[in-house]
């Protein structure tokens, strides 16, 4: 078999891949709107403030009526400090504050990014490691990677008044209480420059979980993203 | 209450910083162009050294003039030909490996960069050919030409020095004496890290 088909055999194994999983798994859906404020500092530093807030149309079971309609799930809290470290590179620590059903939970991240500027489009990978603390369930410990990709829909780079795609796929490997997940997830975004310091994102979220122990959980979010750099 | 008054105050902040940010004015935009939008002048050069259905032209516009750009693959090499508006010819640019480059340039640009930077990498390499429109044709098509024109180097540098790592980009005169140099700012990536 050539490389070419190959790849195309990988990528439709990919493809279809949640969808084997429908039978016996639930479904989320809703929309996760952000506000995501970057501060460049001084000496190579920079921090970064998300908000972001997840609310849910409908859940159920495919192929069963639907269980529930709208609902407001959770809103979180982060604050990231960013040190340069090399030319593509950052290594970034910080905090995420989360309010949901009445109680607050704690998430300590830290991260490192590469971007890499190809002739035509910009790819990042980032590896985070997380620690959430909540008052009724034991720590939750997380590895996460994702690769994301900026790609212009004009020209050679997304430039202000113009548009592009944003891809990410990231896999979180979890482990709370002895107990393994795997979490995968599908981002596909069309995204504006409205102006050099600021951007505005919108597609879905697509989340894949449960499926390595027990039924697979779907979410599908409408994620809107506003970037503001200051 | 608290958890709603908290998230109000937050987006409330959020769009007040918003709104200084917007009011920035640089522009500088690089789009593509259709063939038919590009001037007859522009194309008929193209036209004399390849027929080739696969060059792109783009349009560089910044705040007090624009130009239009023509990037193919010619004989091995990657082209990026440069135009004013109304398609008169403006340079050159051919992607060229470090071992293409003139021993004598070579070592004249080896010297300085090593002055420059405790450590340093060459990412990208491009000569720069300026000159009447009919000499630069005989020079691209048939590889050397007679009459008079002018070789520049223009070099990507990773370039490390005590205080920090960043990315230059410099030009070089056919004896390897530095003409330029300017630092490469990147556009902000946050929207890919977060």
């Amino acid at each position: 078999m050539s490389t070419k088909h190959s790849f195309w055999v990988v990528f439709g194994v990919v493809l279809l891949f949640p969808l084997v999983l429908l039978a016996q798994s639930s479904y989320r859906f809703g929309a996760l709107p952000s506000v995501n404020l970057n501060v460049k500092l001084k000496n190579d530093w920079s921090t970064n403030f998300k908000i972001e807030s997840r609310q849910q149309f409908q859940e159920g079971n495919f192929g069963a009526e639907k269980a529930s309609g709208y609902s407001y799930v959770l809103t979180d809290y982060s604050a990231i400090v960013a040190k340069k470290t090399g030319l593509n590179s950052k290594l970034s620590g910080g905090y995420l504050l989360r309010f949901r059903d009445n109680q607050m939970v704690h998430r300590l991240i830290q991260q490192y990014t590469i971007t890499q500027r190809l002739p035509s489009l910009r790819l990042a990978h980032r590896v985070v490691t997380d620690q959430t603390l909540s008052p009724k369930e034991k720590t939750e410990f997380r590895l996460r990677y994702r690769l994301a990709t900026e790609i212009p829909l004009n020209g050679q780079s997304a430039d202000v008044n113009e548009l592009y795609l944003k891809l990410s796929n990231e896999y979180l490997n979890s482990l709370q209480d002895a107990v393994y997940d795997l979490e995968v997830r599908l981002v596909p975004l069309l995204g504006f420059t409205a102006s050099e310091s600021q951007r505005v994102e919108m597609g879905l979220n697509y989340r894949l979980n449960s499926f390595v122990s027990g039924s697979p959980s779907h979410s599908f979010w409408l994620s809107i993203n506003w970037y503001i750099v200051i | 209450m608290f958890k709603n008054k908290f998230s109000k105050l937050v987006w409330v902040l959020l769009c007040t910083f918003a709104l200084p940010a917007s009011a920035q004015l640089k522009y500088e935009k690089e789009s593509r162009l259709a063939v038919e939008e590009v001037p007859e002048q522009a194309r008929n050069f193209i036209k004399a050294i390849t027929t080739s259905k696969k060059v792109k032209w783009y349009l560089e516009e910044g705040l007090d003039r624009s130009s239009i750009e023509a990037k193919f693959e010619y004989k091995d090499h990657n082209y990026s030909i440069e135009f004013d508006s109304i398609g008169t010819l403006e340079d050159v640019e051919v992607q060229l490996k470090w071992s293409e480059i003139a021993p004598t340039t070579r070592e004249g640009i080896t010297q300085y960069l090593a002055n420059e930077c405790k450590k340093h990498k060459v990412r990208r390499i491009q000569v720069q050919y300026t000159g009447e429109p009919s000499t630069l044709l005989q020079k691209i098509v048939m590889g050397t030409t007679t009459f008079k024109y002018t070789t520049r180097f223009e070099l990507v540098v990773k370039c490390r020095t005590s205080e920090n790592v960043a990315l230059f980009e410099y030009l070089f005169n056919d004896q390897g004496q530095k003409l330029s140099a300017s630092k490469i700012v990147f556009k902000n990536s946050s929207h890919l890290e977060y």
